[in-house]
């Protein structure tokens, strides 16, 4: 058995994820970005929570308080699609403010998907080109600021790795990562911890003591010179970055069997 | 009567009330209560151009797609819409040109994508925009509600939404110096939204499930005191009386109530109806450019001279099948 580069990062990820850990994913649309925004994530959260995090908290839409692994069988796209609706799960928000609360931190780790982001780790959901006179108007800021701000950490998930995507400075701060550093970060009196990871079909970018990105691991079958071209800014070091770990055939064989049965981990072709 | 004589009632206290209220009871004037019940251009036409308008519902749920119908063939202008997550309500009036800016944190078709006919306005500078993060355009409304003056906002810090928003000051709590972003409430002057039903007075109520688009208009129609309702059902207080439970909005607050069946098409209505997804397909190819759009709302909006007309052209076949009244709504 292969694992997938959506199974593969499913699982990656459930590593990073700890018993009391509250994580949050909203809905993306467009297939790709779903899968990235949202199923990646809820396998890896169940994936931990059905190995060693039992204890975790995964809020699925943001809304759906731990949903039964396995209930999903196609792509959410719909924020109340009545699939969703129906999902067993052990609460669900129906209101606003939600049972949880955001500002005071409740969300230890969050989700979220963006149109650029660049090397401090800032993302952009807003536009493309000058804000004031924009090239292309995106969606809007969203939930973005306070995954950024509010959330424990965050792990950024990009459904596509191109240049354009990664660049040295986002052409809108939407969520702010850590603009002068960690010291900057800090100045700006945030309560959330900022990114932690960043998330692509070739390689998995983290933060280093300075708050700079680098490239922590890339995907078995990605070239360094492939990573290299598709990212807008500098890599010193990409040399030595190592494969991103795959995933043995027993936790391979229980993520198809226990979080992920209906193979929506590997509809996943075109990275 | 005899001069110095005592009237009788004089002699008795219980006696003179008596003989009193049977007096008033003689003079009392008794009005009707006054209905509500508007037709949509009645309604409508109380939103004046340049209001700040709060439209019901969020993203494809909900939202009062009738009403804004309606607000475009009365060739609304300069309309500062206000909200959260905005979606075709937002697209369509934009492209008719009753929209001069918007504040809100989300302008989109969710499942259908980006709302282009909005993209391309902004693109060309012909639509001003504030953006908000989502959590402060939801608080913006709380504030209002408050009949606070500002909203103190912890957590916009670094970002461009706040450095980018002409109304965002930076101050420090008065108490312990930590550093915030004041951003203005919501003010709406005129809240719109879809709701299940209500009854002549403005009395309004939810269907029996509830998520968090209607959970959320509630809120927004806390915001303001000119508040418009448009309604699949409407019903007699009556019914109201024996349901009171379920009143979600009380009759005092709402100016109008517009009885609008199939009032949110194409968008989904809570208990009633689920999106029209063939029709959110027309509307997206049809946003593709600005001829293709105005041929649409030539169609659907300046053709039909009301809703019954829109409804007529969309078909019955078609919003029967839409139909997803699952239990007992009203």
């Amino acid at each position: 058995m292969k694992a997938s580069v959506a199974e593969l990062l499913a699982v990656t990820i459930a590593r990073t994820l700890r018993d009391d850990d509250v994580g949050f994913t909203g809905l993306a649309t467009g297939p790709r970005a779903a899968l990235y925004a949202t199923l990646i994530p809820l396998a890896a959260m169940q994936f931990a929570q059905a190995t060693h995090a039992p204890g975790l908290t995964c809020l699925l839409a943001g809304w759906c308080h731990n949903p039964s692994p396995g209930s999903i069988t196609q792509l959410p796209d719909a924020e109340f699609d009545p699939n969703l609706l129906a999902l067993p799960c052990d609460a669900r928000d129906l209101g606003y403010p939600p049972q949880y609360v955001v500002k005071r931190g409740d969300v230890s780790v969050g989700f979220c998907s963006a149109a650029q982001v660049d090397r401090e780790g800032n993302v952009n959901t807003v536009c493309i080109g000058d804000p004031a006179a924009p090239d292309v108007r995106l969606v809007g800021p969203i939930l973005i600021p306070e995954h950024m701000a509010l959330f424990g950490r965050e792990i950024v998930m990009m459904p596509r790795h191109e240049k354009r995507m990664f660049v040295a400075r986002v052409d809108h701060r939407t969520g702010v990562g850590f603009p002068g550093g960690r010291r900057g970060r800090a100045e700006l009196g945030l309560r959330g911890g900022g990114p932690e990871l960043v998330v692509t079909p070739k390689c998995i970018f983290a933060f280093d003591a300075g708050g700079r990105i680098f490239v922590r691991s890339i995907h078995p079958g990605i070239s360094t010179e492939d990573v290299r071209d598709s990212t807008g800014f500098d890599l010193p070091g990409l040399e030595f970055a190592p494969v991103t770990e795959e995933p043995g055939q027993e936790e391979l064989a229980f993520l198809r069997e226990h979080v992920d049965p209906h193979g929506l981990l590997r509809m996943d072709t075109a990275a | 009567m005899q001069v110095g004589a005592v009237p009788r009632w004089h002699s008795s206290p219980g006696r003179c009330q008596a003989e009193w209220s049977t007096i008033s009871v003689s003079v009392i004037v008794r009005k009707v209560r006054a209905t509500k019940v508007r037709t949509m251009r009645e309604a409508a036409a109380l939103v004046p151009d340049g209001a700040r308008v709060a439209l019901g519902g969020q993203s494809v749920y909900q939202r009062p797609m009738a009403f804004v119908r309606e607000l475009i063939r009365q060739g609304r202008r300069d309309l500062v819409v206000v909200g959260v997550l905005n979606g075709p309500e937002l697209d369509m009036a934009a492209a008719a040109g009753c929209v001069g800016k918007v504040e809100t944190s989300y302008v989109g078709l969710e499942q259908f994508g980006l709302a282009r006919n909005f993209r391309r306005l902004v693109e060309r500078g012909a639509i001003g925009i504030d953006d908000y993060s989502e959590i402060t355009a939801f608080d913006r409304f709380r504030a209002s509600e408050a009949g606070l003056t500002f909203l103190a906002s912890p957590h916009l810090g670094g970002s461009d939404v706040a450095a980018r928003n002409p109304n965002a000051v930076v101050f420090a709590c008065p108490l312990t110096g930590r550093p915030y972003i004041a951003v203005p409430p919501a003010d709406p002057d005129v809240v719109v939204i879809h709701a299940a039903a209500a009854d002549q007075y403005g009395n309004v109520l939810a269907a029996p499930a509830k998520l968090l688009p209607q959970d959320f208009d509630q809120t927004v129609a806390r915001s303001c005191e000119k508040v418009i309702v448009t309604v699949e059902k409407l019903v007699d207080n009556s019914y109201v009386r024996r349901h009171a439970e379920r009143t979600v909005i009380p009759g005092f607050r709402v100016a109008a109530v517009v009885e609008a069946p199939w009032g949110a098409h194409p968008c989904h209505s809570l208990g009633f109806y689920t999106l029209d997804k063939a029709h959110f397909e027309e509307y997206v190819a049809a946003s593709s450019d600005d001829v293709a759009f105005r041929s649409y709302l030539d169609k659907y909006v300046y053709g039909p001279p009301d809703e019954s007309a829109y409804l007529e052209l969309i078909g019955m076949s078609r919003l029967r099948s839409l139909s997803t009244v699952t239990g007992v709504v009203l």
